[in-house]
């Protein structure tokens, strides 16, 4: 019987209020005509509104309060991102608060505040191909798939180096940068990586870097999750008023059925995420950590496409169309679902990290 | 173990939830009969009964009960752990319907005279009982029903037939839906009656299932009396008193131990076969592994409400259809994986924790009884999501 979600009161009420905060940037039921508006638009994403979110505190939410961040749990952060993933918000918060919290650790202060304001976009260029949790840290490979890099005024790049890995911040101006369009209307940007131009600011982040990534693929699942429900909802409204053959479609038990297997497939997500979420504020470590982190990722992934492409269905024609707003749901997990590791690399990595099965 | 003290029944509620299933363990290790663990099928009262007569004369039979009742007064938390712990141990099941229905229902809606006539037998053992709702053809529509109830004197007179009546050859006493009202809405002309299966006009015919068990019974009811005293609560009204006796314990047919031992049959089934290394095999095996323990969180998101003191809504629903489809998942990847194995009548190689085919067909009902995985979606859809009609 693993609690779910905590049941300390102040927890609670704190991870409310952080879910009531995201209204600022997110109102639930909001339109969605400034994410429209900065589709496929160099960077993609509004700077003015990266600074609001600096100013609201969530990129240092994780961040610790000497540090200069707010100190609070996984509880706040997936509330947070689960908030943004349903308003489709493309600042990209998870990112940003990785490469404050590597900053954080690396004792970087000054450009830490600019991250932590949202007066800079700094980007942990730690990827070097798809599919990955790793930070291989070559010096000289090329890393990937960094969101909305045409914004970004620095990029932080892990190298190995002796026995550790040495962490560098290169400024974007003059970086060798390649942007390609993703499918919700932002970019993934390829860095070669210039360190003769770069500062090393840390001699070794290899214990930090590993956890900071787990952070950002549960943060991820949350933001899947957030998106999953919102588009289901929009789906259930749809479900009630439409008319088909005299009758509001709705009332047809195929359609039914099917609605109620993707509340199911929402449900298992939430509990997913936020079991995992209160065991690592519970303080789990090691292969207990990366078990819950990599159960809750798999459940997102898996359910985020299962449910925005079953909404899509139940749509029908209208569902299909780039005006009606479901279908950027369904983009926005074809790009987010990938990303920190899809379900089958969560999978394995849950079968390394997990003690075995009850009896 | 023999640190741990087991207190009188009345202390048992008090007690912290670690410790109170720390008890339980210690309870079942000092009095649960060796030779009944982990029964490969349901067991006969014949059976059965000897644990039951421990339980009552240890007064752990009625964990739900309130104690002024002779129960143990348990919060639903401490009954989910009872439950787990039980599970775990691989405890039989006992004829439990006078215990956790006929008990709560008299308790809630009958007379003093009722509570103090029929209780104390539960308790005892001396009264057995079985739930006579369903009918041929009122099954997931179970207010079509039919049996019926007609006044004739200080009687009843019943006629009528019930079916899926779990071990009524092993009961001497029935509880009842019985329809009173022809010509009002088909909830509202049902009422609730306890009948002496000794009563002259009763047959019961056991009916063998896919498991080739006699675990279910027909009931026919020929021009049978029953006293007017033996209605409970009010005339017309049993629809709402069944309904309202389903509460918390919905959750327990979503909870994970089910598949949690299933999959660990699984996996044993798997080194057998020398497929545990298979990459297809394993690929299986994560999916249904991450099924359950998604299932354990939610199934947990459920239990915390519980503890706040909140009651359970109708999303309880989604337990049920998750954890009984994600058993069949389970054993049919021990068909897939087992062979030819898989079609023995008996388990493999005499080890009962080789039962495949065994296994297979347990799992079918799953889906069935408790309201039908189909039912639990219309539930779901209309209470939970709001459809429409």
């Amino acid at each position: 019987m693993s609690a779910a979600a905590p049941d300390d009161a102040d927890r609670l009420e704190s991870i409310r209020m952080i879910r009531d905060s995201a209204a600022a940037v997110a109102p639930p039921g909001g339109d969605l005509r400034r994410v429209r508006d900065l589709r496929f638009t160099g960077p993609g994403y509004d700077p003015a509104v990266l600074r609001g979110i600096g100013e609201l505190g969530w990129i240092g939410l994780r961040v610790p309060e000497e540090a200069g961040g707010a100190g609070l749990g996984m509880g706040e952060m997936c509330a947070l991102a689960e908030q943004l993933g349903a308003g489709l918000v493309p600042e990209p918060l998870i990112h940003a608060a990785l490469s404050a919290a590597l900053l954080a650790a690396a004792g970087e202060r000054a450009l830490l505040a600019r991250v932590l304001s949202g007066d800079a976009l700094v980007l942990t260029a730690w990827q070097e191909r798809a599919d990955t949790l790793d930070a291989p840290a070559s010096p000289d490979g090329a890393r990937r798939f960094l969101p909305m890099a045409g914004g970004a005024e620095a990029f932080l790049v892990p190298v190995r180096e002796g026995g550790g890995i040495a962490l560098y911040a290169q400024p974007a101006a003059g970086a060798d940068l390649v942007l390609e369009r993703t499918q919700d209307g932002g970019s993934f940007g390829t860095l070669r990586p210039a360190l003769s131009g770069a500062t090393r600011i840390a001699d070794d982040v290899g214990a930090v870097l590993p956890g900071l990534l787990d952070d950002a693929a549960l943060a991820t699942a949350a933001t899947l999750l957030g998106g999953m429900e919102r588009a289901f909802a929009m789906t259930l409204d749809y479900l009630k008023t439409r008319q088909q053959f005299g009758k509001i479609i709705g009332t047809f038990q195929a359609l039914q059925h099917r609605a109620a297997d993707l509340a199911m497939q929402i449900a298992l997500t939430r509990a997913s995420v936020e079991s995992a979420a209160a065991a690592l504020d519970a303080g789990a470590a090691g292969d207990a950590r990366r078990a819950a982190v990599s159960r809750a990722k798999v459940r997102a992934t898996e359910a985020s496409m299962l449910v925005t492409r079953g909404c899509i269905q139940l749509h029908g024609g209208i569902g299909y169309t780039d005006q009606y707003d479901v279908g950027l749901y369904l983009r926005k997990a074809m790009v987010v679902s990938g990303q920190f590791g899809g379900a089958a690399l969560h999978r394995r990595r849950f079968m390394a990290a997990a003690p075995e099965v009850d009896e | 173990m023999d640190a741990i003290r087991i207190p009188p029944p009345a202390e048992l509620d008090g007690l912290d939830d670690e410790h109170f299933r720390q008890v339980v363990r210690a309870f079942l290790h000092a009095h649960y009969p060796e030779h009944l663990r982990n029964p490969p099928k349901r067991l006969h009262w014949s059976e059965n009964k000897e644990w039951y007569h421990i339980l009552a004369r240890e007064g752990w039979l009625c964990p739900g009960w309130p104690r002024e009742h002779g129960g143990l007064g348990l919060s639903p938390v401490k009954q989910i752990i009872l439950s787990e712990e039980y599970e775990r141990h691989g405890v039989a099941r006992t004829n439990d319907h006078g215990i956790v229905m006929l008990g709560p229902l008299v308790i809630q809606f009958g007379t003093e005279a009722q509570k103090r006539h029929f209780l104390p037998k539960i308790l005892t053992g001396e009264h057995v009982w079985c739930q006579g709702y369903s009918e041929p053809n009122a099954g997931s529509d179970l207010a079509a029903l039919r049996t019926e109830a007609v006044p004739d004197g200080d009687h009843y007179v019943v006629n009528g037939q019930k079916i899926w009546t779990t071990l009524a050859m092993d009961a001497n006493w029935i509880f009842l839906l019985v329809r009173t009202d022809r010509e009002a809405k088909k909830q509202e002309g049902i009422s609730f009656l306890l009948v002496d299966m000794a009563t002259p006009g009763i047959t019961v015919r056991p009916i063998i299932n896919l498991e080739m068990h006699d675990e279910f019974c027909e009931v026919f009811f020929d021009n049978v009396r029953v006293p007017r005293e033996n209605l409970v609560g009010q005339l017309n009204r049993g629809w709402d008193m069944a309904k309202a006796l389903l509460g918390f314990e919905r959750i327990f047919i979503g909870a994970p131990r089910q598949s949690a031992y299933a999959l660990s049959r699984l996996k044993l089934l798997a080194e057998r076969m020398g497929v545990s290394d298979d990459p297809a095999f394993r690929d299986s095996y994560a999916r249904l592994r991450l099924e359950l323990e998604d299932l354990k969180a939610l199934f947990g998101t459920h239990v915390a409400k519980l503890r706040r003191g909140e009651s359970l809504g109708p999303d309880v629903s989604m337990l049920k259809v998750i954890q009984t489809e994600l058993f069949q998942k389970i054993t049919d990847t021990m068909l897939d994986i087992g062979g030819e194995n898989g079609g023995l009548l008996e388990p493999m190689e005499g080890n009962r924790d080789l039962n495949i085919g065994g296994l297979y067909i347990q799992a079918r009902p799953a889906t069935i009884y408790g309201g039908s995985n189909e039912i639990q979606r219309n539930i779901l859809s209309k209470n939970v999501l709001g459809l429409p009609g």
